[in-house]
């Protein structure tokens, strides 16, 4: 019994609570390294709004494929990108995190109430290689807690 | 409840709601079809072939999965491909970087109504390509929806369009 309850919580908070990923890709390097092993807090975001610098989950037609991407813009603000620097409402954002930076370029643009900016922490990569931009708060999943 | 009497009622509990899941959740041929239909055209994507005949008649197979009159917008300012045969002409000229690659379908949902001769269909496709050069494997993730019609008993691409997760 107690064996059946224990496989049944596991199955309960490993399909709903805590997803397991792998990150495929360097996208998000040198926080994730390609083949890394992380997990995804499905309920991080019940009772609080997700922050500048988490680092989220996004579903694209489903739970299985996931992009793993950090919060840089949240609903309402200016965002632009120049020379690789981001600037937030005009100011410019600071991003210990990021090693290596391009010089990507992206146009002033303002956020929609359920819109976030998102983008990886490799800026050393050319831009049209990174997947990054404005994302629905719908397309969340969760937060990646390690 | 007595402890004899609460452990086989847990188990059937469990068993009736995995029957009402199970039940609710089933597929019609139809559906069944579709993701079958799908699952051998990603098997024939990740068939690589390099000689020139077995190339065009890869190519001419592949595009067996298309209508006539297909079309598929890849979005990112791209024209639309329009028709079976670009689409297989296309499906040739690009195999032989196509080998490379390898691809994969998930979280495919289908919508359709009993009995009708199309479906809307939403997944995701990822494809892994190894970098010749420094032969460092990376991974394209996309979403696609789907248009599919049923025509002399066989289900056809009529419609893809690539979906933008970030804008």
């Amino acid at each position: 019994m107690r064996v059946l309850v224990l496989a049944g919580l596991s199955f309960i908070i490993f399909k709903w609570v805590l997803i397991p990923i792998r990150a495929e890709g360097i996208s998000m390097e040198p926080t994730y390294k390609s083949g890394s092993l992380n997990l995804v807090n499905r309920l991080a975001y019940r009772y609080r709004k997700p922050e500048r610098g988490d680092i989220v989950a996004i579903k694209l037609a489903g739970p299985h494929v996931l992009y793993v991407k950090r919060i840089i813009g949240l609903p309402g603000e200016h965002l632009s990108i120049e020379r690789g620097q981001v600037y937030i409402n005009g100011a410019p954002l600071g991003e210990s995190y990021v090693k290596n930076r391009r010089p990507w370029e992206v146009p002033e643009l303002v956020l929609t109430s359920r819109e976030y900016y998102v983008i990886g922490d490799n800026r050393g990569m050319r831009a049209a290689d990174h997947d990054f931009g404005r994302v629905d708060v719908s397309r969340i999943l969760g937060r990646v807690i390690f | 409840m007595s402890r004899r009497l609460a452990i086989p009622a847990a188990i059937l509990v469990v068993l009736v709601g995995a029957g009402i899941f199970a039940w609710t959740t089933r597929e019609t041929s139809d559906e069944r079809e579709i993701r079958a239909r799908l699952d051998t055209l990603r098997t024939e994507v990740n068939t690589s072939t390099k000689d020139g005949i077995g190339t065009a008649l890869h190519a001419v197979q592949i595009g067996s999965y298309f209508s006539e009159d297909a079309v598929v917008e890849l979005g990112d300012g791209a024209a639309p491909i329009k028709g079976r045969d670009t689409v297989t002409g296309m499906v040739a000229r690009l195999q032989p970087r196509t080998a490379a690659f390898q691809m994969k379908l998930d979280d495919v949902t289908i919508e359709m109504t009993p009995g009708s001769n199309m479906a809307d269909v939403l997944l995701t496709a990822s494809f892994a390509r190894r970098n010749i050069s420094t032969g460092e494997e990376s991974l394209d993730a996309r979403e696609y929806a789907l248009v599919m019609t049923k025509a002399d008993g066989t289900w056809r691409i009529a419609r893809i369009t690539a979906i933008d997760t970030l804008r």
